[in-house]
Order: structure tokens, then sequence, then C-alpha cells
């Protein structure tokens, strides 16, 4: 097969989720001496880009998510088992410390967005379940965090993201980290009331949010962002 | 009618004189008497306690008994964490490493299902002429991923055969919890199945359809109706589960009502909702509240149509929020014309408040929506008379009703935000909760001596 092809079916191979193939395909790649950087961008990553756009036209739902996001993992492992550290350095988005706020166990859609942020090229903290307002903060603090990502499906949840945000302004680190919300009852009017820099609608919709954020540069500065797909 | 024959014909797509209000007050009743979510949904005298509170100041013409998707779960070997103010939530899943499925099903001295179907009994015999007493059951699906956690969606793509066992599994425990509730007394059957948002027509109807036409099949046999409960953005499914025959739908804010609706009357299927739970039940004030239903009722046919939160309400949400809901709800065209009225007026009415600093006797004033109208209202009004009958010409006592131009002019004057609300000497001493007799009347002696 050409590169292209191998490329194209390693797309086609992570978008329906098929973990074998996937693993076979990005194998062959390399074997084929295809640029591991080259392998995640125009193969894995666009299979991931073709769920993300039937995620959003309701052609994907939850469980291709899940089984896409699983391949993709699998083909990441391969990919960065064969790359130079400078190489992996270069292909790394960014630093993301994720957990579901205190109170909350919920944690389906943070497993979704942590995972589809990993595969995306982030490094990512899972910090877990009911994850407790300084343990936020002193994990980012730890890792160099770039984003500090907050989930829930729980208005009680909601009162500990102000919690979080005003905890890592008042320990003087507001402008080190830009610090995200969502989930079920996170409304875009209480992130920016709370004074997030990002909120987004659903996970493909982080992944963006994350980006735009690591290009813009100014946290706890610039103007919220905000990212709803569904809203088209 | 009674609220009870009302929510009934709905389901039998009746014409109605209104339509009917459901509060998803779950965890929420708790609130009425300062228990956490935890005290009611343990201690079967406090969750009657409360859901007869919520139904005094509510006046539901349906009223669930409980909201708690994990009560099957937890029988089933689920770990639960409890809060305060949520249902518990699922930590642990029992089958997420094994492809086995267990034989026994829910029983009915399992867990904390004695406590449940007791508060229906009693429920049902204390409103249950009135009021249709709802039955709420954790739906299959979002059952089966309690039991078998996130390793359900990979399943439904690689291990077809398995979701399907599993289905079938929960499906015999949604029999079991159909059978207990029946023979509790309750009038309408809802599974609640959050999950079905996240699935798509196909998986729907690979996994669900023939489950749920079983269970809705089977509720209809013993005579009762059901309705099927979904949270979160279902719209590509609300056809599917239309298809599966529930004499009801209820969806929540995710799903634009008059969309859902459009379908729903293709198949003659009642629906509810879908008050938004955050940005207005819990954050909003009463006329965001009143808005909302007048709004919706005015963007549909009002048949088939049941008016309900989107899904469970919050813990905190405002009870005045609740009984703002209830009275749009049970007098649509009066506060239709009321919120014209809140809109126009209030700059051009002039009201002229009372000199409180200087008064000669203790004033109470009953802020409310319309004491001959409203039940919270009319037990306000009631403990003020009261009140009056004991000290006489000692205090003054003046009701304001929010139904007429001067009453909306006088809240927004005094900065009204709750109503029914007790003011005395312009002070806001009791919003929305009705106040003991004993503690309001120490209160007005308390005000008396300090006029003397």
């Amino acid at each position: 097969m050409l590169p292209e092809e191998i490329l194209a079916k390693l797309s086609e191979a992570v978008a329906e989720g098929d973990e074998d193939a996937s693993l076979e395909l990005v194998n062959e790649a390399i074997a084929a001496g295809i640029e591991p950087l080259k392998i995640l961008n125009d193969g894995a990553g666009k299979g991931m880009d073709v769920v993300s756009e039937q995620y959003n036209n309701g052609e994907a739902f939850l469980p291709e998510l899940v089984l896409a996001g699983d391949a993709m993992s699998r083909v990441i492992e391969v990919i960065f088992a064969n790359m130079s550290q400078e190489e992996a350095a270069k292909s790394k988005q960014g630093v993301v410390v994720i957990g579901q706020a205190k109170g909350d166990v919920h944690d389906i859609g943070k497993n979704v967005v942590a995972a589809l942020l990993a595969v995306n090229g982030f490094e990512v903290h899972d910090l877990g379940i009911d994850v407790e307002v300084k343990t936020f903060a002193t994990k980012a603090q730890e890792v160099n965090a770039d984003i500090v990502a907050v989930s829930t499906l729980l208005t009680t949840s909601l009162p500990y993201m102000s919690d979080i945000a005003n905890y890592i302004r008042d320990t003087g680190n507001r402008e080190k980290y830009n610090i995200i919300v969502g989930g079920g009852p996170v409304t875009p009017q209480f992130a920016t009331d709370m004074g997030a820099d990002g909120w987004s609608r659903n996970a493909f919709d982080c992944v963006e949010l994350c980006k735009q954020l690591m290009a813009r540069k100014t946290p706890g500065k610039g103007e919220i962002i905000l990212i709803d797909s569904e809203a088209k | 009618m009674t609220g009870k024959e009302l929510l009934l014909a709905t389901y039998r797509h009746e014409s109605v004189e209104r339509p009917p209000w459901v509060p998803f007050a779950g965890v929420h009743a708790g609130k009425f008497k300062g228990y956490t979510a935890t005290e009611i949904l343990t201690d079967v005298d406090k969750l009657t306690e409360c859901l007869l509170e919520v139904h005094r100041l509510y006046r539901p013409d349906g009223q669930p008994v409980v909201f708690d998707l994990q009560l099957e779960a937890e029988i089933l070997g689920c770990d639960l964490m409890w809060a305060d103010d949520n249902p518990p939530s699922v930590t642990s899943h029992p089958l997420a490493d094994t492809d086995d499925i267990p034989e026994r099903l829910v029983q009915p001295g399992d867990g904390r299902l004695p406590l449940v179907m007791e508060a229906t009994r009693r429920l049902k015999e204390k409103v249950g002429e009135e009021t249709a007493v709802m039955g709420l059951f954790c739906g299959p699906f979002t059952l089966a991923s309690h039991l078998r956690g996130t390793k359900l969606f990979m399943d439904m793509k690689k291990n077809p055969e398995h979701v399907r066992q599993l289905m079938d599994y929960v499906t015999r425990n949604a029999f079991q919890m159909i059978d207990m509730y029946l023979a509790a007394g309750a009038d309408v059957i809802c599974p609640v199945d959050p999950l079905v948002s996240q699935i798509s027509a196909k998986s729907f109807r690979d996994y669900l359809t023939e489950p749920y036409t079983r269970i809705f099949d089977y509720i209809r046999s013993k005579g009762v109706p059901s309705s099927f409960f979904v949270c979160g953005n279902a719209l590509r499914n609300i056809e599917e589960m239309c298809k599966t025959n529930p004499d009801g739908i209820s969806i929540d804010e995710n799903i634009p009502m008059a969309t859902a609706k459009e379908i729903t009357d293709r198949y003659n299927i009642a629906i509810g909702g879908n008050i938004p739970l955050t940005t207005t039940m819990l954050f909003g004030n009463q006329q965001d509240n009143m808005k909302y239903v007048v709004d919706m009722v005015d963007s549909v046919d009002p048949r088939n149509l049941i008016i309900s939160p989107g899904c469970d309400m919050p813990y905190d949400v405002p009870i005045e929020n609740g009984i703002a809901v209830s009275e749009a709800a049970r007098n649509i065209s009066m506060y239709r014309e009321m919120l014209k009225d809140y809109e126009a007026s209030g700059d051009d009415y002039e009201v002229e408040l009372p000199d409180y600093e200087h008064l000669p006797r203790p004033l109470i004033e009953a802020m409310t929506l319309d004491s001959a109208q409203c039940a919270a209202c009319s037990y306000m009004w009631a403990a003020v008379q009261d009140a009056k009958a004991k000290y006489g010409d000692k205090i003054d006592a003046v009701e304001y009703k929010y139904s007429t131009r001067e009453g909306i002019a006088r809240s927004k004057k005094m900065g009204v935000k709750s109503l029914p609300s007790l003011y005395m000497n312009g002070k806001l001493y009791y919003a929305s909760i009705i106040p003991s007799q004993e503690e309001f009347f120490a209160e007005i002696d308390k005000l008396l001596a300090e006029q003397k």
C-alpha cells in the first residue's frame, strides 16, 4: 500500500473504532517509514476529526465516541513509543489537569473529554471524581499545567467551580492557568460570571477550546471563549 | 375534575380544561422540612412528611414518590456515595469485569424498596383521591450502565449479544419494580432513562425497542398509564421512544417542547416537561418561572401536554418558584395577563408605602399571588387572619395580591422577591414557608412590646 493509502485506512479504522485494524495499520505505517507525527496528524487524528464531525451532526453518539477514543489511545501508545523525545515534545499541545468537581462522581463525560484531549496531543492529568478544591491547584502547580478543566453534572457542585477559580486567584496563580468548565448544568452565563477562561458544550468542543486557549496564551486575562457547535 | 382525573385523562389523550402539573420534587422535597436528601431517602416518616408538604404547597395533579435512579443499582451491588443535597450516586459497577449475567432480581424486601413502597402506600392513602401517585424506577438502559459501567458502550459495538442479555436481565428487574409499585397503589408508572440521550436511533432500535415495548405493554395490561422519562438531548430518539408505545413521554430543556410535541402528537402520546432546572427553576425568579410556563403552553396545542420540570428538581430550588409554576399551570390565562401587567406596570402606577418607622401599631402585609387562587398564599393569608382574630385592633393586617396592578407596583416598590411572603413593619419575616402559629405570634408579641 502507498503511504497515503495506509494513512487513509488508519483514519477510517480509528473513526470506526476498530482497535485491531488501527493497531495493524499504525504498525504498517511505521514499518513503511512514515514519520510518527505525520501518522498522528494525517492518519489517526483525521479519524478522530471524522468522529467529531459525526458527533456534532448527530450521526455518532457516546458508544461510537468511546470506541474511537479507545482505538486512538492504542494508536498513540505505538506512535509515542516510536517518537524521539524531541518529536514527542513537538507534538505536545499543552498540559491539562482535569477532574470532577467536589461532590460529584458522574464521570462519563469527564472521561470522554480527558480521552479526547489525550488523543489530540494534550498531556492529561486526570484527578478523577469528587476532587477537593485545593487538589486542582496543587496538581496544576506540580505538573506546570496550562489548563485546569473542571466538570460537573450537579448544580450543587457549581459553587466549587467558583471556589477553584477563586482559590487559584487568591494564591496569586490566576495568570498561570486557563480555567475551563463544563457539564450539564454549567451554562455559558455561569462560566462567564465565575471568571472562567473558557466553556464548551461537549467533549469535541472542549478540544477546540483548549487549542484556542493555548494559541491565545492569556490565562486569566482575555475574554471568555465559549464554544457550542450544537448551537449552529 | 380532580387533578388526578385531569392527569389520567391526559394520558388517555382526551381534551382537558388545563394541562396537568407534575412537580418532580425528588430530593427537593427534603427542603420543605429541612431534611437532607439522605434523610428522606432512608426514613419513611421523613419522606412522607415532606411529600405531604410538597403536596400542600405545590398542589400537584400527579406526584412522584421518589426520583432515585440508584435504588435498584444499590440492591444489585453498586456502591453509592450519599449526599445532603443530591440523590446518591453510583461509584462502582459490579459487572464491569465479568461477562456473567446475574440471575437474582430485586425483591420486595430488598434494600430501600420497603421504604419506598410504604411511602407510596401512605401518599396514596392521604392524597390518592385527588392526586395521581407516580412510581418512578430506573430505566433498564441506565440500570445496565450502573451495573456494567462505561464498558456497556464498548459492548454495544463489540459484543451486541452480551448487551441484549444484560438488557433482558435489567428489563426483568423493571417488571419487578412495576409489580411492586402497582401493589402499593401507584396510579402511573414511569421508567426514567437519562442515558437514552447518549445513543443513536439505531442503537435504540437494536437494544431498547424490544425491552421498552414489553415494559409498556405490560403496564398497559395492568390498566395503568405509563410515561417514559428521558434527560438530555434525546430529540433524535423521541420518535423511537414513541414507537415503544408509552402513554406519555417526559423531556428536559435540551429539547424544544414545540419540536418534540410535533413528533409525539403524530403518535397521539402525551408529553411533559420541560421547565429548565438550573437557569429558570434554581436561579430564576417567580416571574421567570411563570413566564416559561405561559410561553410553553402558548407555543403548542395544549392537548396531550403536561407541565413539569425538565427532570428531578435540584434540592435548593426556591419553594416560591415551584409555587409560581404551580399557580401559573393552574390558571394560565390569569397569569398571562399578570405577566403583561408586570412588564407594563410599576412606573406608571403610583403607590405610597407607609411610614414604617412611625406606625401606630404593628402592620402585617401579606404579599400574595392571590389568596383566592394560590394554595400557599391562602395558607399564608389564613395565618395572618388567625393573628388578626387573636390580636384584634392591636395590629393592622392587609393582603396585596399580585393579580392586581396595585399589588404588582407595590411588590416592585418594596423589592418583594418571593410570593407568598409576610412583611411586618416593612421588614420581610417569612418567604414561601408558612410560619407556625407559635413562632408567628411570638414575633408579633415582640413587635407589640417594642411599639408600646
